[in-house]
């Protein structure tokens, strides 16, 4: 049996509460929950990754590694241990370096991400100093410890042999190259203290 | 062509392949070989994340393969229901053990008849997380994942071994009754003597003998990439990607499978690899989920993706798991006089070596009895692990210096006083070296020598247990040597071609990045060759192996290829020469005028990418000047009319190719000449086991180091990894199930930057008396593989007793202490 | 990872309310470094149907003082909290041990909360798909107890439950020995209390209850604290055995004395005859010692697990003389 009267109804996407015209629910809606005319799905989010705006649906499961590598395709970030013990899919997250593969993308929105393509777009010295030192083998954990290295760079510019040492304790390589990361990092750092002399302080 | 060569240059072309003897015919000058800088080629990339890895492949409509694995160490699919995992949304395909267009079994990885063809997939298995049963393909791997869980199996468990020692007894339960129904024992050859002399004469003849015994315990490469695969086919062909440190095994297996393929048309891609250590080498259970993947492509008519989890790639272990008996008999002086081993070890899925083998090579040492044999457990199958010299190394390394600290000696002196090349003294191996035009130098000393100054050995080694440290540790040093090895039996196929337009040099070679930037160096052997400017040669890796070369399995790398890349090399410069003064374009209306008129080759050279006369270098032209555009209607039609000359040399072009007798082929053409030694500083805190590493020195004969920072890169990374086996790495069974315990990165610990974290010292000595080109000689398998053990002497000088279980733990230390 | 519904709270309330709903078939996810481990290796027998994520609850992350109490929101980074002034300055045992728990990458993701509310670590508990269905997930048996438990408690199993799994927080034991409480949902209770061993359970709170913070008492004038930890590689581990020690001296005598060890035992485990032994004597190398031989006097070690009585022995007696300035 149709049911004309709640037909003719505007109900509240956001509270369910009702308004008789359309008018009505538009003022409430802006009033009182102070959002778009229609609500965004649950799993609707909205990120800053390397600088470009990105929105999109995740399902609730999805590591904010699989929205980056699979999704994405930006596969500069690597999957080693996939439990938060190897550092191999490491981004910079508001700042701080984190583990992708512990992270659910669902839990992103709002959030600024940083991963290797972005420090290597922004022509970063670290990506000079690695190739110059040879702070690789088979490579494929080396965008952690990039992006990593980036991170500290970002907070601490000259940091010491034992800060890099503390920095990079949470990536694991097991070609052994750590001698060499030590190395690369301290002189990406010096070249950017350097630049940032020469410009006078802006950078 | 090869009729232009000088009786010179073709007697140094037929002698690249002879590595026997000392390079006779080096460069008068290296201007890149042996140099610093010039950029990796893989550098950018992957510091910069852009470099491809076989994980990385997505192609659109891809599935997702997932395997199922199995929860007992020996166990068989009685029944299997997979109704509930085929409803699930997403799922694909389910592949059953039981599929009856599904072959009983494929060439899956047949290594010298060990292990033979095997089920691509499996109804049986044969050690806990096994990949068996049932595969799915899905849209996601998480899909697949789920619809793993609604498989329901019926499992027959069957009764199984994990210790070696009880597997050999006679009751023991078979481990593999499908392939060795006779027992676990002496199967296939798994049986390795070495026999040297007479050893019970040696011991008689000794004024000490001592008996001694200890274990390693087994641990596994973990690459850091998963062992994956994609497979897709075009039309009948088919495209394959694979992580594969030998990807042309696959495709000759590949060749085999769903009836048979005709080489030229597999199309096998082999991008980045994150690392396999050897481990990932041709072993059914990497081959068999290729195939796998290879099936449901065919019937589902999309691409399809597998990759092992993290835990199924635990599985894999390194051949020196085992227990280890060694008598040995020496004097007072530290002369060692003879020397028996026996060593049982688990799943040798290789020709095992034999764990005197390093003595007999690398000692005068006169009596020699080796036994090293293999009993098939159900653990997963051990393959090498950096390398198969682990348990040699471990034996000689625990040798010499339980023979210092008997005879109260300092150990360089005893492996100074036993060094030789078997069983005879530095004598006969100063006779063998002139014999085949080496140089005069002693490796053996000069690695010593320069390695003990750098350490500063002589202020720093103490008798056992005597140096308190201030902060209250016990302070010790260790020391091992042995040869220098790669296994350079191998063949190389590998071309170069000049580029038109501006006269580039391209090195055609298959594409298997290994990361050890062997790359460099052969462009650094190409340019010095060619007279190029290091920056006018490129490495081109091939995505398809089809040149050949003999670093995809990293045993070798430089050493073999080497030879062909210089051979190669040496062709093209007698192309080029021979062009620069033969008419450049020959028509049908006649040719043009040679670039160097009224020469010969012998009269021209090339140096820095531009070919010039000898006698009158103001007569030059560059490469790029020399081959000219490659003009898109050809030297004949507008160029004549034009009235100029169009010159356009012929194709400049030419492969080398190098067929090894490495040093390790079974009649053993030549002796090791290079040593290399290694020094090692600890400070162990005696109230809680914890070992701290203070001072790290590497001394490598490396012949001639190619590409240096190339051989310091495996000197850092050998003696970490060497080390993190020595301090930390096991794989752990829970001996009443027989399940793995510590199959993640968090259970099963390798070192962290902080874990080595003191200074690592690395020399390269070069004696020119390897067996490579311009006599180097490979060092990316030995230093992980022997420092592996030196932890063992380093701690004994520490703490003064010896821990004979692998790797040397807290709790080993404090038990040997009397602290539990 | 299997999918499971997602909610945002945006307040503790409708956290609350969500789990109420749920009854006890969904999880709260904070940093998530524990949770989504487990989730992945299927490692329980049940997977949640939903998580409810906490980190959107504002106002769970600061630290600050508040009536004689130092308040450390439940969301607080373990970075952030090693790195804050207030907390370095004046609870560096706390900081500390902040700084030694995982990796710099996990401390940007792992919460205060979560290093207190955590699973246990065994490895036959944690073994993928469900592997050993064992007392601590309603089983039969504890597989650790005859098995491999090389990691494994040195002081006896639970008395329920005969489970010989350890607690592996590694700030647990600080903020024990700093007499801290915690703050949840529901009610106010001694971080000691917080701990049970129960199957699928860690902790005493209710499947509706949500820790929101800890608070710490200021130290009597004249405490000092220790935290040392022992593992086996110097990052990322788990502890096999760590300590923390706050005494308070009065003219160089010990007054009160408060030592916690963890990663020895089913739950933290006050060293109350070490404490005992310490109370009213000068702090030396002797008293220390004696005090530490005190903490280990009852140990029953398994099968592979005797070092770790000498292990807890040295961090004991370390910890004590470096509330002194001495020692490590």
């Amino acid at each position: 049996m149709a049911k004309s009267g709640d037909i003719s109804m505007f109900t509240c996407p956001y509270c369910s509460t009702q308004r008789e015209n359309f008018e009505a629910l538009r003022e409430h809606i802006l009033a009182d929950h102070k959002g778009s005319l229609l609500p965004e799905p649950a799993n609707r989010i909205r990120l800053l990754i390397n600088g470009l705006e990105h929105a999109m649906n995740v399902e609730p499961e999805w590591t904010l590694y699989h929205l980056i590598h699979d999704r994405l395709g930006m596969t500069g970030s690597k999957q080693f241990c996939d439990r938060g013990a190897c550092g191999s899919c490491t981004v910079i997250m508001d700042g701080l370096p984190v583990l992708s593969c512990m992270v659910l993308a669902i839990e992103c929105d709002g959030r600024t991400i940083e991963t290797v393509e972005g420090v290597a777009r922004a022509g970063h010295p670290l990506i000079e100093s690695y190739v110059k030192h040879h702070a690789m083998q088979c490579g494929y954990c080396t965008p952690g410890f990039v992006v990593t290295s980036k991170a500290l760079l970002d907070r601490n510019p000259d940091p010491t042999e034992g800060e890099i040492r503390e920095a990079l304790s949470g990536n694991l390589c097991r070609c052994g190259t750590y001698p060499q990361h030590i190395v690369a990092v301290r002189e990406a750092a010096r070249t950017l203290l350097k630049e940032k002399e020469d410009s006078g302080g802006e950078r | 062509m090869v009729d232009n060569f000088s009786d010179e240059q073709k007697k140094g072309m037929e002698e690249m392949q002879d590595n026997l003897t000392a390079d006779r015919h080096p460069l008068p000058r290296y201007k890149h070989i042996g140099g610093r800088g010039g950029r990796r080629l893989d550098g950018q990339p992957k510091a910069s994340g852009q470099a491809e890895y076989t994980m990385d492949v997505i192609l659109p409509g891809m599935l997702h393969l997932r395997f199922l694995d199995s929860p007992y160490p020996h166990a068989a699919v009685r029944s299997m229901d997979t109704s509930k995992a085929e409803r699930l949304d997403g799922v694909r395909y389910v592949l059953r053990y039981d599929n009856p267009e599904m072959p009983e079994k494929a060439s899956t990885g047949k290594f010298h008849g060990l292990y033979g063809d095997q089920p691509p997939l499996p109804g049986i298995a044969h050690f806990e997380g096994e990949p068996v049963g049932v595969a799915i393909a899905a849209e996601t791997e998480a899909i697949a994942e789920e619809a793993l869980t609604l498989v329901e199996v019926e499992w027959e468990e069957r009764s199984f071994n994990l210790d070696p020692v009880k597997a050999r007894e006679k009751d023991a339960p078979l481990s593999y009754p499908e392939m060795y129904p006779a027992g676990n024992f002496w199967n296939n050859g798994l049986f390795n003597e070495l026999v040297l002399g007479d050893a019970k004469k040696g011991f008689h003849e000794s004024e000490r003998v001592m008996e001694f015994a200890f274990s390693r315990r087994g641990h596994t490469w973990i690459g850091p990439e998963r062992p994956c695969g994609v497979f897709r086919w075009n039309g009948e062909s088919p495209e394959v990607w694979v992580k594969q440190q030998r990807p042309h095994l696959v495709k000759k297996n590949l060749a085999t499978w769903y009836g048979g393929i005709p080489m030229n048309s597999i199309q096998l891609h082999c991008l980045y690899q994150g690392a396999s250590f050897g481990g990932w080498v041709q072993v059914p259970w990497n081959m068999g989920p290729l195939y796998c993947a290879g099936f449901v492509a065919k019937k589902t008519g999309r691409p399809v993706k597998y990759a092992l989890t993290r835990r199924e790639d635990f599985y894999g272990q390194s051949m020196d798991d085992g227990r280890y008996s060694l008598k040995v008999g020496f004097n007072r002086d530290g002369r060692i006089n003879a020397v028996k081993g026996s060593s049982t070890m688990t799943n040798q899925l290789w020709p095992m070596f034999n764990i005197m083998g390093h003595f007999k090579e690398n000692t005068s040492i006169p009596h020699l009895h080796g036994v090293t044999e293999s009993v098939w457990v159900n653990k997963g199958p051990a393959v090498p692990t950096r390398c198969e010299m682990l348990p040699t190394s471990l034996c000689i390394t625990m040798v010499f210096n339980r023979v210092a600290a008997e005879c109260g000696l300092d150990p360089i002196e005893v492996a100074l006083r036993n060094d030789g090349i078997e069983g005879h003294g530095t004598d006969h191996l100063a006779e063998e070296r002139r014999n085949r035009g080496f140089s005069d130098v002693d490796s053996m000393k000069e690695c010593v020598e320069r390695g003990k100054k750098a350490f500063g050995w002589d202020a720093k080694w103490h008798a056992p247990g005597t140096r308190k440290l201030p902060n209250g540790r016990m302070h010790g040093v260790g020391f091992t040597w042995t040869h220098e090895w790669d296994d350079s039996l191998g063949t190389s196929e590998m071309a170069i071609r000049i580029e038109r337009n501006d006269g580039t040099a391209t090195i055609l070679a298959m594409g298997c990045d290994n990361g050890v930037d062997a790359e460099n160096t052969y462009c650094r052997i190409a340019a010095d060759e060619l007279g190029f400017r290091l920056e006018d040669v490129r490495y081109n890796p091939q995505i398809d192996p089809g040149f050949f070369r003999m670093s995809p399995d990293s045993s070798t790398n430089a050493s073999v290829n080497g030879w062909a890349v210089r051979h190669a090399a040496r062709i093209v410069k007698a192309q080029i020469l021979q062009a620069a003064v033969s008419p450049t374009a020959r028509t049908q209306r006649g040719s043009y005028r040679p670039a160097f008129p009224d020469c010969t080759p012998d009269d021209l050279d090339i140096e820095d990418s531009v070919i010039y006369r000898k006698s009158d270098p103001s007569q030059r032209m560059s490469l790029g000047d020399f081959v000219r555009e490659a003009g898109q209607s050809g030297p004949i039609s507008s160029s004549e009319s034009a009235g100029y000359r169009w010159a356009f040399s012929e194709p400049l072009f030419a492969f080398g190719y190098q067929v090894q007798l490495g040093s390790y082929n079974p009649e053993n053409p030549r002796p090791h000449f290079t040593r290399q030694a290694h020094f090692l500083e600890v400070e162990v805190d005696t109230e809680t086991g914890g070992i701290f590493l203070t001072s790290v020195v590497n001394v490598n004969d490396v012949g001639k180091a190619m590409n240096p920072m190339s051989c310091e890169g495996q000197q850092y990374g050998g003696s970490i990894m060497g080390l993190s086996r020595g301090l930390f790495e096991e794989m752990i069974y829970d001996q009443a199930t027989g399940v793995m315990l510590n199959g993640n990165l968090l259970d099963y610990k390798i070192a962290t930057i902080k874990d080595v974290s003191c200074p690592i010292g690395t020399i390269l000595v070069e004696t020119g008396q390897g067996y490579g080109p311009y006599g180097s000689v490979g060092i990316g398998e030995d230093i992980g593989t022997v420092m592996t053990g030196i932890l063992g002497p380093a701690v004994y000088n520490a703490i003064g007793v010896w821990i004979d279980d692998h790797p040397i733990t807290p709790d080993k230390v404090l038990k040997a202490l009397g602290k539990t | 990872m299997k999918p499971f519904a997602h909610f945002n709270a945006t307040s503790m309330d409708e956290a609350v309310e969500i789990l109420g709903r749920y009854g006890g078939r969904a999880a709260v996810i904070a940093g998530g470094t524990d949770l989504l481990g487990r989730m992945k290796d299927l490692v329980l027998p049940s997977y949640p149907e939903a998580l409810v994520n906490i980190k959107t609850i504002p106002g769970l992350d600061a630290v600050g003082e508040d009536r004689g109490y130092l308040k450390i929101g439940a969301l607080t980074r373990l970075s952030a909290l090693a790195s804050h002034p207030a907390v370095r300055a004046e609870y560096s045992a706390l900081a500390e041990a902040a700084d030694r728990t995982a990796s710099p990458h996990l401390r940007n993701l792992g919460t205060i909360g979560g290093n207190l509310c955590q699973d246990i670590r065994c490895w036959y508990y944690r073994g993928p798909n469900n592997r050993f269905s064992c007392l601590r997930k309603g089983g039969g048996r504890c597989y650790a107890l005859k098995g491999d438990n090389r990691f494994h408690s040195i002081f006896g199993a639970s008395v329920e439950q005969g489970c010989v799994a350890v607690h592996p927080s590694d700030t647990a034991p600080v903020l024990i020995a700093l007499d801290a409480e915690v703050e949840t949902s529901k009610r106010t209770m001694k971080v000691m209390d917080l701990f049970t061993v129960r199957p699928l359970r860690t902790t005493v709170l209710d499947p509706d209850e949500i820790l929101t913070g800890v608070r710490i008492p200021v130290p009597s004038p004249g405490t000092k604290g220790a935290f040392l930890k022992f593992a086996q590689r110097k990052s990322i581990d788990f502890p096999i055995v760590n300590c923390a020690a706050m005494l308070t001296f009065d003219e160089g005598v010990v007054k009160e004395a408060r030592i916690c060890l963890n990663a020895v035992y089913v739950t933290p485990r006050r060293a109350y005859a070490a404490e005992r032994a310490l109370a009213g004597r000068f702090l030396d190398e002797e008293t220390a010692a004696e005090a530490a031989r005190e903490a280990i006097a009852d140990a029953r070690p398994l099968q592979h697990n005797a070092y770790m009585v000498q292990v807890a022995r040295t961090l004991v007696k370390r910890a004590l003389l470096a509330c002194g300035g001495q020692g490590e």
